[in-house]
C-alpha cells in the first residue's frame, strides 16, 4: 500500500510538471517570443483558462503528501522553509499577472505584469528543479526527524544544474504548447523557439543524468533504464517534429520520464539523509495502514474523476478554437 | 521557542483572516450567479444572465485572490506548524486532501466552463457549470470546516506508541455532527454576506439611477435571501453552533460570556468590558437568568464560569469576549435590516426610500466583520489547544523554524496581502461602476 501511495503521489506530481509545467514555460519564454502587445496578450489567453486547474495538482500533490506522509510533510515544508515561502511569492505574482494584465489598457500597467510574469515563472521553473535535486541529493537531518535547509546548503552545483535544466525543460514545453494554441505568424515564433530550446535542454539533461548517475549508479533492475532512455527518444522526437502534436508529445513524454527518473533514484525515499543516513522512506514517514488506506483511495478516486472530467471539459472548449 | 510560537500565531491569524475575506464573497456570491444563470437559459430571461454575467466578474475576482492567498494556508501547515502536522496529519491531512481532489478540482473546472464557454457548450451544460461552481465552493467550505471542527472536537482517532494522532474512522470525521452544525453556521454566514452585497450594490445603483431594473430585482433577491439567511445564522445554526461549545468547549463559553465564576441562573450579559486582573466584569449590562437558560434550556442551571478551570487551561478572555459580541450584536442587527428591507418590500415602498437604500448600500461591510469575529471566537477560545484537549498549541510550531524566519516572511506577506487588497477594491470598485452588460 505505501509503494501505491508512492507511485499516486509521483504522479499527481508528474501531472502537475506536466500540465503546471506548459503555463509555467510560457510564462518564461514570453517575453522572447512576441515583442507587441498583441503576441503577448495572445500568450496570456492561451493559457488563461487552464492555470487554475493545473495550479490544483500541485495543492492537491501538497495535500495528498500530508495526509500520506505527515511526518515528511512536515519535515519538508519546515526544512525548505525560505525556499518555500518564495515559491509561495512567485506563485502570487504569477497568478496575479495572469489574471490582472487584461484589466487596463494602459501600455505601463501591461508591460509591468508583463515582466513580472516572466520573471516569476522563470525563477519557479528554477526553483522548482532545484528542489527536485535537493530532494535527490538529500537533506542534513539532525537527530530529531528536522533539519534546515539554508540556502548555504541548498544552492550546490547539482541542484542547480537540475534547476536550469528544469527552466530549459518547462520553457520548451511552454513553446510547443503556443506553437499548437496560437494562429500565424506566432505559430512560427513558437516553432522556432522550440527548435531554439531542444540543443540547450539535450546539454542539460546529458549533464544531469551523468552526475545522477555517477552518485546512484543504476544498479539491479535493467528496466530502470527505460526512463532515461525514453526522455532521449523524446527529446529526438521534438527535434525533428513538423508537426505541433508531435513535439509537443515529445515534450510531454520528456518531461514524464524525467519525473520517472527521479522517483525511481529516490524510491523508497522521501527524503533522503545526506551525505549519510536514515532520512524519511515511505515506511517510516507513514502513519497507520488504515489512514494511508484512506488517503490513497480518496486522492486515487479525486484525480480520476478529476482527469475524467476536466479532459471532457477541455476538449469540449478547445473544440470550437 | 516562545517568541517563534508567538510570530507563526500571528502569522497564521492574519494571513487565514485575510484569506477567509474571498471564499466569502465566493461562497456567497456563488449561489446567487447559480440561480440566475438556470432562471436566464431556462425562461430565456436575457436579464437574468446579464445579472449572473456580473456576479460571476465579481466571483472570478474574488476566486483568484482566494486561490493566491489559499495556497499560503495550505503550505503554512507544513513550513510553520510542523509539529502539529507530524503529530495529527494523519486526520488533518485527510480532509485538506479531500478538499484539493474533490472541491478545488471540480470548482475550477467548471469555473473555466462558465467563463470561457458562454458560446462554445450548449445551454444546458452552461447552467450546470454554473450550479457545479457553487457546489464546489461550498464542497470547499465543507472539507475545511470539517478539518477545523476536528481540531475543535476530535472524533475517529487513535493515539499510536509515539504519541502521534492517528486515524481511526474517516466516517467518524466527516460525519461529525459538530462540523455539520458548523458548516451550516458558516455557509449561512457567507450566503449572509453574499445578499449584503447584491443588495448593497443594486441599492448603490437605484441610488445612483442606474440599471433601474436589474437594480430592483437584485435589491429585491438580496432582502429575501437576506432575512432568510439572518434568521438561520441566529436559529438554528447559532444556537446550535453554541450548544455544542457548551458541551464540548465549557472553557470557551465561558470566555465568550465573560462568566468568571460559576453562577446558577446565570445572567447573560449584554455589555461590559473584562478586567482579567480582577476577574470581574466592568459596567455590565445583564439580562437575568438568560445565559443558564441559553446554555441548557433551563433558567436554574448552573454555568461554569472561568474560575471553574485551571489557569493553564483558559482562553484568552478579551478577544474571545469581543469577538463574540461583535458577532451576535451584529447578527441582531442584520436581522433587523433585513426585516425591515422585506417589510418595506411588501409594501411596495422599498425603491423610493432612500433611507433604506443608503442603509443597506452603507451596511455591505458588516457581514464580513461578523464572519471574522465568528472565527476570531471559534480560534481564540480553542486556546491553548490546538487540537482540543488532545495536543496544546506550544506543541505546533516547526522546531526548525525560529521567529526571525517567520517574522521576515511575516513582513513579506503583509506588503503583498496590501498591494493584493489594493488591486481588489480597484478591481472590484471598477465593475461596479461598469454595472452589468446592456
Ligand atoms: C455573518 C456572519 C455571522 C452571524 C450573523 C453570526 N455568526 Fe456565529 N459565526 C460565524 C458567523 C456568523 C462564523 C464566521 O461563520 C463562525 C466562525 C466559525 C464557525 O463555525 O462559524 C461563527 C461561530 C460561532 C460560534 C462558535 C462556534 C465554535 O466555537 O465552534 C458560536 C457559538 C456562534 N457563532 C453563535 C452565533 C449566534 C448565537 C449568532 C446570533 C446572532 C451568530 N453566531 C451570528
Ligand atoms: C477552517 C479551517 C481552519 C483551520 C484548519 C485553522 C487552523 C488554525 C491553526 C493551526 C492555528 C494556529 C494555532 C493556534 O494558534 O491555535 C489557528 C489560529 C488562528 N486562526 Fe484558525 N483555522 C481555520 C480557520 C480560520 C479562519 C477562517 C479564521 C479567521 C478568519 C481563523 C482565525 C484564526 C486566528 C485569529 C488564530 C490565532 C488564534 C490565537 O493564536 O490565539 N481560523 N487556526
Ligand atoms: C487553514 C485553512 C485553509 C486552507 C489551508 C485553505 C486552502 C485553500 C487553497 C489552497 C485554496 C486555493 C484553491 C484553488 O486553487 O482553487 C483555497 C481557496 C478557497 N478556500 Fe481556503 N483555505 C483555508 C481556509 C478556508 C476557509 C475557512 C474557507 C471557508 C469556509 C475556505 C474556503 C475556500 C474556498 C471556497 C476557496 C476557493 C477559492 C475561493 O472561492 O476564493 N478556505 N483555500
Amino acid at each position: 500500500m505505501n509503494v501505491a501511495a508512492f507511485v499516486l503521489l509521483a504522479a499527481m506530481l508528474a501531472a502537475y510538471v506536466l500540465l503546471d509545467g506548459y503555463d509555467l514555460g510560457v510564462g518564461a519564454v514570453h517575453l522572447l517570443f512576441s515583442r507587441t502587445d498583441r503576441g503577448r496578450a495572445a500568450a496570456f489567453a492561451a493559457i488563461h483558462p487552464f492555470w487554475n486547474g493545473n495550479e490544483v495538482f500541485l495543492i492537491a500533490s501538497g495535500a495528498a503528501l500530508f495526509a500520506l506522509f505527515p511526518k515528511a510533510y512536515a519535515a519538508a515544508f519546515s526544512g525548505f522553509y525560505l525556499p518555500l515561502i518564495i515559491v509561495l511569492w512567485l506563485l502570487m505574482v504569477r497568478g496575479m499577472s495572469i489574471e490582472l494584465r487584461g484589466h487596463f489598457e494602459s501600455e505601463l500597467w501591461r508591460g509591468f505584469w508583463d515582466v513580472a510574469f516572466c520573471i516569476a515563472s522563470a525563477l519557479l521553473a528554477f526553483v522548482l528543479g532545484l528542489a527536485m535535486g535537493n530532494l535527490v541529493r538529500g537533506v542534513p537531518f539532525n537527530g530529531s526527524g528536522y533539519f534546515q535547509g539554508t540556502f548555504a546548503f541548498l544552492l550546490n552545483g547539482y541542484a542547480l544544474a537540475v534547476g536550469a535544466l528544469a527552466l530549459l525543460a518547462l520553457s520548451m514545453h511552454g513553446a510547443a504548447f503556443l506553437w499548437m494554441r496560437v494562429d500565424d505568424e506566432l505559430r512560427e515564433s513558437a516553432r522556432r523557439l522550440t527548435r531554439f530550446l531542444w540543443p540547450l535542454v539535450a546539454v542539460a539533461f546529458i549533464g544531469v543524468t551523468a552526475a545522477t548517475v555517477i552518485a546512484h549508479p543504476i544498479t539491479g533492475h535493467p528496466g530502470l533504464w527505460i526512463a532515461p532512455i525514453a526522455a532521449l527518444v523524446a527529446l529526438a522526437s521534438v527535434a525533428f517534429a513538423k508537426k505541433v502534436a508531435l513535439a509537443l508529445a515529445g515534450s510531454s513524454v520528456f518531461l514524464l520520464a524525467l519525473m520517472a527518473s527521479a522517483a525511481q533514484t529516490l524510491f523508497p525515499h522521501l527524503l533522503p539523509a545526506f551525505p549519510s543516513g536514515t532520512g524519511l522512506d515511505i515506511y517510516n514517514a507513514a502513519p497507520n495502514a488504515y489512514s494511508v488506506g484512506t488517503a490513497f483511495t480518496a486522492a486515487l478516486i479525486g484525480v480520476s474523476a478529476a482527469l475524467i472530467y476536466g479532459t471532457i471539459a477541455a476538449l469540449r472548449m478547445m473544440r470550437a478554437k | 521557542m516562545e517568541g517563534a510560537l508567538i510570530a507563526d500565531r500571528i502569522q497564521f491569524a492574519f494571513t487565514i483572516m485575510f484569506h477567509y475575506l474571498f471564499p466569502i464573497g465566493t461562497m456567497g456570491l456563488a449561489p446567487f450567479i447559480a440561480f440566475y444563470t438556470v432562471k436566464g437559459v431556462r425562461r430565456h430571461d436575457e436579464r437574468a444572465i446579464a445579472i449572473a454575467r456580473f456576479w460571476a466578474k465579481i466571483f472570478t475576482i474574488n476566486f483568484a485572490i482566494g486561490v493566491v492567498t489559499g495556497i499560503p494556508m495550505e503550505f503554512q501547515f507544513g513550513t510553520n506548524w510542523a509539529g502539529f502536522s507530524a503529530r495529527a496529519g494523519s486526520v488533518v491531512g485527510q480532509t485538506l486532501a479531500m478538499e484539493g481532489v474533490y472541491a478545488f478540482f471540480i470548482e475550477s473546472v467548471f469555473l473555466g466552463v462558465f467563463l470561457y464557454g458562454r458560446r462554445r457548450v450548449s445551454p444546458t451544460f452552461y447552467a450546470f457549470s454554473a450550479v457545479a461552481v457553487w457546489a464546489g465552493s461550498w464542497l470547499s467550505g465543507f472539507f475545511i470546516v470539517a478539518t477545523n471542527a476536528w481540531m475543535q472536537h476530535p472524533v475517529g482517532y487513535t493515539i499510536a506508541k509515539d504519541g502521534t494522532i492517528e486515524l481511526r474512522s474517516v466516517g467518524a470525521v466527516l460525519l461529525s455532527p459538530f462540523a455539520w452544525w458548523q458548516w451550516a453556521h458558516v455557509m449561512t454566514g457567507a450566503l449572509l454576506a453574499g445578499a449584503f452585497v447584491v443588495a448593497g450594490v443594486g441599492a448603490y445603483w437605484l441610488l445612483s439611477r442606474r440599471h433601474l431594473e436589474i437594480a430592483q430585482r437584485i435589491v429585491r433577491a438580496g432582502v429575501i435571501v437576506g432575512i432568510c439567511a439572518s434568521v438561520v445564522a441566529i436559529f438554528p445554526t447559532g444556537d446550535r453552533n453554541g450548544a455544542f461549545v457548551t458541551r464540548d468547549q465549557p472553557a470557551k463559553l465561558a470566555a465568550m460570556e465573560g462568566l468568571f465564576n460559576p453562577e446558577r441562573d446565570a445572567p447573560l450579559a449584554i455589555f461590559g468590558m473584562p478586567d482579567t486582573q480582577h476577574d470581574v466584569l466592568i459596567d455590565p449590562f445583564y439580562l437575568p437568568d438568560l445565559l443558564s437558560f441559553l446554555a441548557y434550556g433551563d433558567f436554574r442551571a448552573n454555568v461554569n464560569g472561568l474560575s471553574s478551570y485551571p489557569r493553564d487551561e483558559r482562553p484568552p478572555v478579551e478577544l474571545t469576549y469581543y469577538a463574540y459580541h461583535v458577532m451576535v450584536g451584529l447578527g441582531t442587527i442584520f436581522l433587523g435590516i433585513m426585516a425591515l428591507g422585506v417589510l418595506l418590500l411588501f409594501l411596495h415602498r422599498l425603491f423610493e426610500m432612500r433611507w433604506m437604500l443608503w442603509i443597506l448600500m452603507l451596511a455591505m461591510p458588516f457581514p464580513y466583520v461578523a464572519n471574522e469575529a465568528g472565527w476570531m471566537v471559534t480560534e481564540v477560545g480553542r486556546q491553548p489547544w490546538i487540537v482540543y484537549g488532545l495536543l496544546r498549541t506550544t506543541a505546533g510550531p516547526s522546531p526548525n523554524v525560529v521567529a526571525g524566519e517567520t517574522i521576515f516572511t511575516t513582513i513579506g506577506f503583509a506588503g503583498m496581502y496590501f498591494l493584493l487588497g489594493v488591486l481588489f477594491l480597484l478591481l472590484i470598485l471598477r465593475e461596479i461602476a461598469r454595472g452589468p452588460e446592456s
